[in-house]
């Protein structure tokens, strides 16, 4: 008796102890995949009606808070039947989730588009908006180069065009910002026009006593560093074709070992916030609110925060290219959102998007350092924001906003985090660090 | 056991069939309604997670059958060994320090009652009632630039340690363990002062009327006692080492570079963002077994002793 029952106990604790190291839950279907096909409508009708009643959305995103709530505010006063609930979640947890919410079943309506939204659309997970496209006019609205990038590749079933899987609020580009006092007391007169330029303003930042470049590496603030800093040495149609997985693209190359040696290099001469690797980019923008560094690498996402705290005192540029000559590149997305397949209205979601081609949304997303889809709409912005509307003009005549690197492939925002704190930190080799992207990349983009 | 036949008072009627088929089950019915439940949510997902370790499957389409290749993957995986040697350094952070220090205090506490003891008990027992993530949003702070454990250092002078510590590659994965060790260490004190309530003052007494002193008295009469105890708090906190997530993921996620990675980590990583649901139910199921092989052994080492 005695040994059956410690057996038993034996076995039950086992089978816990698994079940409680394992927060996997279980599914329904044997078959991995089999039961989360969507059988509902692929794409949303063609209808513009505003629906009767009150009906509630929900909108998960992660860039731009603020910009997000004075949309919906102005929105909710126009369409007084249709409230939106905005879920904010940081970047890396809303990529990291972004699968298992969209395909559970309380997925909000709407959802920011994100690197994995091409799977999630290949699968039905997202509404094809081609429909809304043609009924609403979004065409005439915004430039259809911009609805283009949407299409995850694919036709649609419902027009025979285009398929469209989001519809953008607003253009994102990394940069640097810089604090105006502070670049005065260092004797730096305006933003540098070349590479070489810049690493002589880091320098001089740092002879008068001041922690030169603010970076939040902790998440995906480094990141941005090395990727701005790719974007100036490796052309960028390659550049595209390594992120886009085209057969035989690398990253394993010149441009990228000068990329990565340039990082490594800033480490070693103490350019960075000494905790750069313990920060993250939230703290690392507040910290530069409050003048803890002279320079700061982010997107324009930030802008309408530093805006508020710093007013005049914050400017900002694109990473200058190696030559005066050279075109401005910086990496960049559409700040977009789709529809989930799984949600109970698709009018109203139709209608909030359409709301944000209008003039009045364009202004709000200007107003918070955004580029609107279509710039001619609204008002000059001034200070910070005009810099970036600026730098982004620029960008874009040069055909030079390049998406982000960890679109490459799911996997890649781990590395390229870990990585980049390892060369920040002087812990791995340019090259060592490419070999591990590389890989990545030829395992995602083996087939 | 509930399966020995009933006692019959002699004459009774029997009726053989019946009795002789269903009793040795019986037991089993009764519990079986536990059983189901049981079944349905522990025994049911960790099949299914073993069984989801065969395939490649990215979580949305469907999947690829393919063997035993994903633990192969895991054996060859540099990041995965380094993640399982780091969960090993949080062992000793989280399982042996708190248990010296939780076997320390009550040396201290437990010799004599004294007024306020239920005053210890709620300030040490707090970290426990704390949900993890705030732990862990609150000791970034704590070891943040300019956070009370740099400013401390400050204030005595010792400018030349200070650091961001979670961003350091020397320092982080101890101070993520120093963390667990603050969760754990009264977890281990409440469980070993309880143990030591159990045991009969009189042997205090004979001890103290032989002459035996605080330490001499903890090691012959106190420690024997919590043996108990002892395996309960390995048993736990070792577990709680292994299957570290929530502190790993709020204060560092795995950083700077893979100096804090814990297996944990990487199997909520590769199944929800990387899209490999296969590999990370396989190293689900690799420490799965990692942690019932360490678990065993304590059982069976605190149980040779006895």
């Amino acid at each position: 008796m005695e040994s059956t029952h410690r057996v038993r106990r034996r076995i039950a604790g086992a089978a816990c102890a698994v079940a409680l190291a394992l927060p996997l839950t279980a599914c329904d279907a044997l078959t991995p995949g089999s039961t989360t096909a969507v059988s509902g409508p692929r794409s949303v009708p063609s209808s513009t009606a505003v629906p009767d009643g009150d009906v509630t959305l929900r909108l998960q995103f992660a860039d731009a808070p603020l910009m997000v709530d004075a949309l919906i505010a102005a929105f909710e006063k126009d369409h007084p039947g249709i409230s939106v609930e905005p879920q904010y979640k940081t970047f890396s947890d809303y990529v990291q989730n972004l699968k298992l919410t969209m395909t559970s079943d309380t997925a909000p309506d709407i959802a920011q588009y994100a690197v994995g939204m091409t799977d999630l659309a290949a699968d039905g997970h997202i509404l094809d908006l081609a429909p809304y496209r043609e009924a609403y006019g979004w065409d005439d609205a915004i430039p259809p180069v911009s609805l283009d990038q949407l299409t995850a590749g694919q036709t649609s079933e419902a027009t025979g065009g285009r398929a469209l899987f989001g519809v953008p609020a607003g253009l994102s580009m990394t940069g640097i910002y810089y604090n105006k006092e502070l670049a005065e007391k260092a004797g730096i007169d305006g933003p540098p026009k070349t590479l070489a330029e810049f690493e002589d303003q880091l320098a001089a930042a740092k002879d008068a006593g001041l922690t030169p470049l603010g970076v939040g590496a902790l998440d995906s603030g480094g990141l941005h560093l090395w990727a701005a800093l790719l974007n100036q040495t490796m052309p960028t149609d390659d550049y595209w074709d390594w992120v886009n997985g085209t057969k035989g693209a690398t990253i394993e190359n010149r441009a990228g070992i000068t990329a990565s040696a340039l990082v490594v290099e800033w480490g070693r001469k103490g350019y960075y916030n000494e905790s750069a690797n313990g920060t993250g980019q939230l703290d690392s923008t507040a910290q530069f609110t409050k003048g803890d560094s002279v320079f700061l690498i982010n997107g324009n996402w930030a802008a309408g925060q530093l805006a508020t705290a710093m007013g005049d005192n914050v400017g900002f540029f694109p990473m200058p290219g190696e030559d005066a000559t050279d075109p401005t590149v910086a990496s960049g997305f559409s700040v977009s959102y789709a529809v989930s397949s799984r949600t109970e209205h698709p009018e109203a979601a139709g209608v909030f998007l359409d709301f944000l081609t209008s003039p009045e949304a364009g202004q709000i997303i200007s107003d918070n350092g955004f580029l609107p889809p279509n710039p001619e709409a609204v008002a000059k912005p001034e200070g910070v924001l005009a810099d970036i509307a600026e730098g982004h003009r620029r960008a874009v005549a040069d055909d030079g906003i390049t998406t982000f690197p960890d679109f490459a492939a799911p996997a890649m925002l781990d590395r390229l985090r870990s990585g980049v704190q390892k060369l920040i930190a002087d812990r791995v080799e340019p090259a060592d660090y490419l070999d591990s992207l590389q890989d990545e990349w030829e395992e995602h983009h083996a087939e | 056991m509930p399966s020995r036949p009933p006692v019959r008072p002699p004459g009774a009627p029997v009726r053989p069939s019946a009795t002789r088929g269903r009793s040795p089950w019986r037991g089993y019915v009764y519990v079986l309604p536990a059983f189901l439940v049981y079944f349905a949510f522990a025994v049911l997902p960790a099949l299914h997670t073993a069984y989801l370790s065969l395939f490649e499957w990215d979580g949305v389409t469907l999947g690829d059958w393919v063997g035993l290749g994903n633990y192969q993957e895991i054996l060859q995986d540099s990041v995965l060994r380094r993640s399982v040697f780091n969960a090993l350094v949080l062992v000793v952070f989280f399982s042996f320090v708190p248990i010296v220090l939780g076997l320390a205090m009550t040396g201290l506490l437990a010799r004599y009652r004294r007024p306020g003891m239920g005053a210890y008990r709620f300030l040490f027992m707090l970290p426990q009632v704390i949900p993890l993530v705030a732990v862990g949003v609150t000791w970034r702070w704590l070891y943040g630039d300019d956070g009370l454990v740099n400013q401390t250092f400050r204030a005595v002078g010792l400018d030349g340690v200070t650091r961001a510590w979670l961003g350091d590659f020397g320092a982080a994965l101890i101070a993520v363990g120093l963390v667990g060790t603050w969760v754990l260490s009264g977890l281990c004190m409440m469980l070993f002062l309880s143990g030591v309530q159990k045991v009969d003052p009189s042997l205090y007494e004979a001890a103290r009327i032989d002459g035996a002193g605080p330490v001499r008295e903890f090691v012959s009469v106190t420690l024997p006692h919590l043996r108990g105890e002892l395996a309960v708090a390995m048993t736990v906190t070792t577990v709680a080492a292994l299957a570290s997530f929530d502190i790993v993921y709020v204060t560092t996620n795995g950083g700077p570079g893979e100096q804090t990675t814990v297996p944990g980590l990487l199997v909520y990583r590769l199944a929800f963002s990387e899209g490999k649901v296969g590999l990370a139910a396989a190293l689900a199921v690799v420490l799965g077994c990692l942690i019932l092989a360490i678990v065993y052994l304590i059982n069976r080492l605190s149980r040779s002793e006895s």
